[in-house]
């Protein structure tokens, strides 16, 4: 992998930082910087050929449809869906679930049902299936983790004895960067009865999304930690969910039919999207696919690989550094250095040009589980390099020296 | 080393974030503020005696950032012997000294140099809040 190849395509890496510093960004597990194709493809749209989709028959209004429809296939197969009409696209991982909660699991979740999610979901992925429970008088519990890091498979397996209606998972933690095994998750929880939803939010830029083997019945992403648009985002439904489950929005575009006092609903993903899409956003992640499918899926995980062990060989060299997680994970570091808080850390490296996130994360159970109210967090990109590690690490020894 | 940076956290700032002499929970207690930010997770508490509208005492405990930190220290400190007609200005003044909008010269709303040295937050308005985050609660109660 040509990391300076690839870095080149990013134009905000061509800038200096407002100090006049080179950019290190180590924060793409919260959102991903944009390559150059992906800003043209939607300014190419609003330039060349911008008109509302499924409606006009005049050609921009066909080459938009065709071009936004022609997303739905390549997303379809980035995540090795069966169909592209399993793809309803949304406005976030976050829009996802909400949506299948109020649509799906809110109408048929009974009182006394229990939903299944896990101490390190992102709070967009417990939220709303909190309120869904408390609408239905249904139980929530969390699926424990081990004081590694790991999810605890035997705790689930027991969690699992009791009827269960929904396990909601993350594919990897976006805090720890564990790996969760969800073909193993699916099928123990379908063995049961049990629907599953997975957040591919932080698995889709590692190109780990594999929907055809982990047969769950719903999976989400965002565009923008793919280095897409923001405000665009994926809910994929297995099987004939898309033409069985409530309409997720309700409007203009997913109708049959319409009178005063009744109506008719479009099968497929168009059942879904009522009102005008975000056809630029829907664009741009075409092609942001693109651009992730010319980077070998092999070549990626050895990049990511190799920036997760080294930072972590570097960081537990530093004393008074306390490294959250398993040592095997997916490209993101939380950590905790002795008597810095986090917001002063990213304080003293956003003046060295250098970009992470400090606080809890939107993961506040996770926080409570292992007694951190905080962490600072260091994630990586397609785009980071050995460099990126050499100053952080020189940087945090800085920090050390002027706050302890 | 940034200018910036050492005129954020200076040593004022430093050395008050380390100081834990008002720590705690005074004794006949008759306010508990919590002053909490959910975008980061500080949160202190702010412990309060106030008799016949003075402030006879105060304490403070809890978690935060070096910034978050000194203030809630330096904010116990201001305000302990104070009446409520008197802490209302002085909180004010603090919110104005940290506001990069403000429109007062701080050397103007401030002579003391502990209060004075929080005026970089006007460089930083993203620890603005880190800043404010004990006195706006404070700010409630009094105003």
């Amino acid at each position: 992998m040509n990391i300076e190849s690839i870095k080149s395509q990013f134009p905000i890496f061509k800038q200096e930082t407002p100090l006049g510093q080179e950019l290190v960004y180590l924060d793409t597990a919260s959102s991903a910087q944009k390559p150059q194709s992906v800003i043209d493809a939607i300014s190419g749209f609003y330039s060349g050929y911008y008109a509302n989709t499924g409606r006009g028959s005049y050609w921009p209004a066909h080459k938009a449809t065709t071009s936004f429809e022609a997303v739905r296939e390549k997303v379809a197969q980035f995540i090795k869906a069966e169909s592209k009409n399993q793809i309803v696209f949304t406005s976030g991982t976050t829009d996802s679930i909400n949506k299948l909660v109020n649509a799906y699991v809110i109408p048929t979740l009974k009182a006394g049902d229990q939903v299944l999610v896990s101490e390190m979901e992102h709070h967009a992925n417990l939220v709303p299936w909190q309120e869904a429970c408390k609408a239905k008088g249904a139980q929530i519990k969390a699926i424990p983790l081990t004081d590694q890091g790991a999810l605890d498979y035997q705790g689930l397996n027991k969690l699992l004895q009791t009827k269960t209606a929904f396990v909601s998972i993350t594919a990897i933690s976006n805090v720890l960067g564990t790996v969760n095994d969800i073909e193993s998750i699916v099928e123990a929880a379908h063995e049961k009865g049990a629907k599953v939803f997975v957040d591919a939010a932080q698995a889709i830029a590692h190109k780990t999304v594999d929907v055809s083997s982990w047969k769950a019945d719903f999976v989400a992403f965002s565009a923008h930690k793919l280095y897409g648009p923001t405000g665009v985002g994926v809910l994929y439904l297995a099987g004939d969910f898309v033409d069985i489950i409530r309409p997720l929005l309700y409007g203009g575009g997913m109708i049959t039919s319409v009178s005063i006092k009744a109506s008719g609903y479009r099968k497929g993903p168009q059942r879904h999207e009522a009102g005008t899409q975000n056809i630029a956003g829907v664009i741009g992640l075409g092609a942001a696919i693109d651009f992730m499918s010319e980077i070998p899926t092999l070549d990626l995980h050895e990049h990511l690989d190799a920036l997760t062990s080294s930072v972590y060989k570097s960081l537990s060299s530093i004393e008074g550094l306390c490294i959250l997680g398993p040592k095997k994970r997916a490209g993101v570091i939380s950590f905790t250095i002795e008597g810095i808080h986090p917001h002063d850390l990213s304080t003293f490296l956003n003046e060295h040009g250098i970009c992470i996130r400090a606080g809890h994360h939107c993961a506040q159970p996770l926080m409570n589980r292992y007694k951190v109210p905080a962490t600072s967090r260091v994630s990586f990109g397609v785009y980071n390099s050995e460099t990126d590690i050499q100053v952080l690490v020189k940087s945090l020894t800085e920090a050390k020296a002027f706050f302890l | 080393m940034s200018e910036r940076i050492k005129e954020l956290y200076q040593e004022h700032i430093l050395k008050k974030s380390k100081d834990e002499s008002l720590k705690g929970v005074v004794q006949n207690e008759t306010h508990s503020l919590e002053a909490y930010n959910p975008m980061c997770g500080d949160k202190f508490t702010l412990s309060l005696r106030i008799k016949d509208e003075v402030v006879e005492d105060a304490r403070f405990d809890g978690f935060g950032c070096a910034i978050s930190k000194a203030s809630t220290a330096v904010l116990t400190e201001s305000i302990i012997g104070k009446t409520r007609d008197e802490v209302a200005p002085l909180v004010k003044d603090f919110l104005e000294l940290i506001d990069e909008n403000g429109s007062r010269n701080p050397e103007t709303i401030f002579q003391d140099d502990q209060l004075l040295a929080f005026e970089a937050a006007r460089e930083f308005p993203e620890r603005k809040t880190c800043a404010s985050l004990s006195w706006d609660e404070v700010y409630k109660l009094v105003k």
